[in-house]
């Protein structure tokens, strides 16, 4: 579903990114950690086909991102952690303008608009400015604008942050439908807890280098994430 | 306590000189140049009311009014104090972000209050003092230095802005209140302001008018002035040194600004922490329709115009003048009423009505800066559109179409009205309207050829991308160095060529600029803004 090869990327003389190589496969929930500034975020980016990069490759369900970017967009939802979303327009404007891209029938959506929100509890505030709302229900309908289109990759920086936790389950809920119809998930987070419940697989980056990558049980042994993380980073 | 608030008010109005749009300290040069900049832009306005004073005060004075002179400057200078503090007291007072912080710490409430309105008494005494400097200056040149007059005029000039002050801190009050849980805060918002933009241009249309009626008829307006704006004809007296009227003058705009403040601390807490909230829609389930990606863009693109006050008047100010043009040309049915400027400086114009109105079209057009805005305005939710699977032509395009309909359509409809008005013939008022729409279509693809070389994306502030932007000088200036080039041109070939003939160059060569320009941002411009 996502396959990364050689990705390399720079900012000036730094490489944010160097050499990194992913493969995530469909119906996978793939985990990305790292510590600040160790070149999640960029990664992500790169594979959003929101950055450019200078080296290596990167494959949408088989297509080149650099080739098609608009075959790999239509196929990937992106979340990012911090979603400055459209103040401008109402939730259920911002809906409705992401489907209208999307090419979502409007029947299809009415009923992923109204399952959605009555998943998060934002069937209320649809009809209010994105402006009122608290960074928990900006975070809420970004998700529910990735899901409107039903991507086969959904692609998330810490997804979790700002979520209660009912919210949280519910997201974890979803991820887990998402996997089971043939998409697949590759997400950032901080919270390894989280991470070691949820994820396949986990790659562990650091100064934009990948120094662990494989499946749960693999990465982490007889320990926990935490410890095999902090023992990698130091 | 209350000098550590008015620290904290400084350097937040220091801030603005020093600090950039991108939340670095400028460097000292830079940082000197600004201040530069706000000195000689502030001296330039100062300019204009020393023009005033020179029109009033030997006049006024020779009639022994030198208090009229001053009743006069200090109205004028209280109304621009009040327009420019009564919006700017409503967010300081009310919807300051640091409300939350201060009130949570152990600082007591009228401190708060106070330093506010300490921040803003400047604020006051900056508009008043460019109005009241330079004519108290034109005054002393004319009658002479006095003791009594300079201590008068110092007095007016601290204690006036209180009562400004006051007033402007009773208004925003009364602003904050209405607005509070109104449904439409952005329209009555535009409207206000093109209320005031209609009267603003009447009074400029008539100001030589209303100048001569004062000189004129000096007693009767003195005796009106002092019936009807005793306050004002107290100030007149107290800056010419009457010891009664300085007395007077203190006791009523000091008596206005102790009122106001003892309302505003007995109310401030409680106004200043509850959350008004917004108008409450109700989200009701009914049948979408759907658009296509294009459409879908160029919606969003023209809900982000008409949800921000801010970029609506700012960017579509040209619009908005062709609106009051239009019905002022309908109401007086005469153009030159309107523009005698224009026609003084340029004579020649007035042989071709057609060439006249097509200028005018043009400079209004022109004045539309919303394509060079529009890349800056996206900000932090950029990333929005690159991650979408559209190509990037279609999100410039919708930007491209917002500027063109909200400029072309009222400068052609414009263009037509006046062109009828002033008895130009059809196929002049044809070429009118063309020269508008390749006009306007090649300054929306200039102004967003220049924002996408010159964005500004990090703003925390909307009036920084809409108004602060370089590619918004280059887009204004630029089309109104095009306005210029069109005269100039008939200056110099005007005599060989009809006039119709005049404009289809132009045309042709607005074309070919449109053209060569749309190719541009197709192939560079989608890759610059894929990299933003």
């Amino acid at each position: 579903m996502l396959r990364i090869e050689n990705l390399t990327k720079r900012y000036g003389e730094k490489k944010a990114v160097d050499g990194v190589s992913l493969h995530i496969q469909k119906g996978e929930i793939f985990g990305f950690i790292g510590h600040n500034g160790a070149g999640k975020t960029t990664t992500i980016k790169n594979c959003c086909g929101i950055l450019g990069f200078e080296e290596g490759e990167i494959y949408v369900d088989g297509i080149s991102i650099k080739k098609d970017p608009r075959a790999c967009k239509a196929r990937i939802a992106y979340i990012p952690d911090n979603p400055d979303l459209y103040g401008f327009m109402s939730g259920i404007q911002y809906l409705n303008f992401i489907a209208d891209v999307f090419g979502v029938e409007a029947t299809v959506r009415q009923e992923r608009i109204k399952k959605y929100a009555e998943t998060f509890g934002l069937t209320d505030v649809l009809a209010q400015p994105i402006t009122s709302y608290s960074h928990g229900m900006k975070q809420k309908l970004a998700v529910i604008s990735a899901l409107i289109h039903e991507p086969k990759l959904m692609i998330m920086d810490e997804p979790f942050v700002g979520l209660d936790p009912k919210a949280a389950h519910q997201m974890k809920e979803l991820m887990h439908e998402l996997c089971a119809r043939g998409g697949a998930i590759f997400f950032s987070t901080h919270v390894l807890d989280v991470a070691e419940k949820l994820c396949d697989k986990v790659a562990i980056i650091k100064d934009g280098k990948l120094i662990k990558v494989g499946t749960m049980d693999e990465v982490k042994g007889d320990t926990s994430l935490e410890n095999v993380f902090l023992e990698l980073v130091e | 306590m209350l000098k550590i608030l008015i620290k904290k008010q400084l350097l937040g109005f220091a801030s603005f000189f020093l600090i950039g749009k991108d939340g670095k300290y400028r460097n000292k040069g830079v940082a000197i140049g600004f201040i530069a900049l706000m000195v000689y832009a502030f001296g330039a306005v100062g300019a204009m009311f020393w023009f005033l004073g020179e029109t009033l005060c030997e006049p006024l004075v020779a009639q022994g009014r030198g208090w009229l002179y001053f009743a006069f400057v200090g109205l004028i200078g209280c109304g621009l104090s009040v327009i420019g503090g009564a919006f700017t007291a409503k967010s300081r007072l009310y919807e300051a972000k640091d409300n939350d912080l201060l009130l949570s710490m152990p600082i007591p409430t009228w401190a708060i209050l106070l330093s506010r309105m300490i921040g803003l008494y400047l604020i006051s005494l900056l508009f008043f003092g460019l109005v009241f400097v330079p004519t108290s200056i034109q005054y002393f040149l004319v009658a002479g230095v006095s003791f009594a007059a300079v201590v008068g005029c110092l007095l007016v000039l601290v204690v006036a802005p209180l009562g400004i002050l006051g007033i402007c801190c009773l208004i925003g009050a009364g602003l904050a209140w209405l607005t509070a849980r109104m449904p439409f805060k952005n329209l009555f918002t535009v409207v206000g302001v093109m209320s005031f933009m209609v009267v603003w241009f009447w009074l400029y249309s008539k100001v030589n008018e209303y100048l001569a009626y004062v000189l004129a008829n000096g007693e009767a307006l003195g005796a009106k002035m002092k019936t009807f704006l005793f306050p004002f004809a107290q100030l007149g007296h107290a800056s010419t040194g009457k010891p009664l009227g300085m007395l007077l003058f203190l006791v009523i705009f000091g008596g206005i600004f102790a009122l106001a403040y003892l309302l505003m601390s007995r109310t401030y807490i409680r106004v200043a922490t509850v959350k008004r909230g917004e108008h409450y829609a109700r989200y009701r389930e009914k049948k979408i329709g759907t658009s296509s990606p294009q459409k879908a863009l160029v919606k969003k693109e023209f809900l982000r115009l008409i949800k921000s006050p801010t970029y609506l008047i700012n960017a579509s100010m040209g619009t908005f003048m062709m609106l009051i043009i239009g019905v002022l040309a309908l109401v007086n049915n005469d153009l030159f009423g309107l523009t005698p400027g224009l026609v003084e400086t340029m004579p020649m114009l007035k042989e071709s009505m057609g060439l006249l109105v097509g200028v005018i079209t043009l400079m209004l057009a022109s004045s539309n800066t919303i394509a060079a805005c529009s890349v800056s305005i996206e900000g932090e939710s950029i990333w929005i559109g690159r991650s979408l699977p559209v190509d990037s032509w279609l999100i410039l395009r919708a930007k491209l179409i917002l500027h063109i309909t909200m400029t072309a359509v009222p400068a052609a409809l414009i263009g037509v009205l006046m062109g009828v008005v002033m008895d130009v013939v059809w196929w002049e008022i044809l070429l009118t309207v063309a020269v508008a729409i390749v006009g306007t279509s090649l300054f929306a693809a200039m102004d967003l050829a220049a924002n996408l070389k010159l964005p500004n994306l990090h703003w925390t502030n909307e009036t920084v991308a809409v108004k602060q932007s370089i590619s918004v000088m280059i887009g204004m200036f630029g089309g109104w160095g095009l306005c210029l080039a069109t005269i100039g041109g008939y200056f110099l070939f005007g005599k060989y060529l009809p006039v119709w003939a005049y404009f289809s160059i132009w045309i042709a060569v607005f074309a070919v600029a449109v053209a060569v320009l749309s190719v541009w941002l197709k192939k560079r411009g989608t890759k610059i803004y894929d990299n933003l």
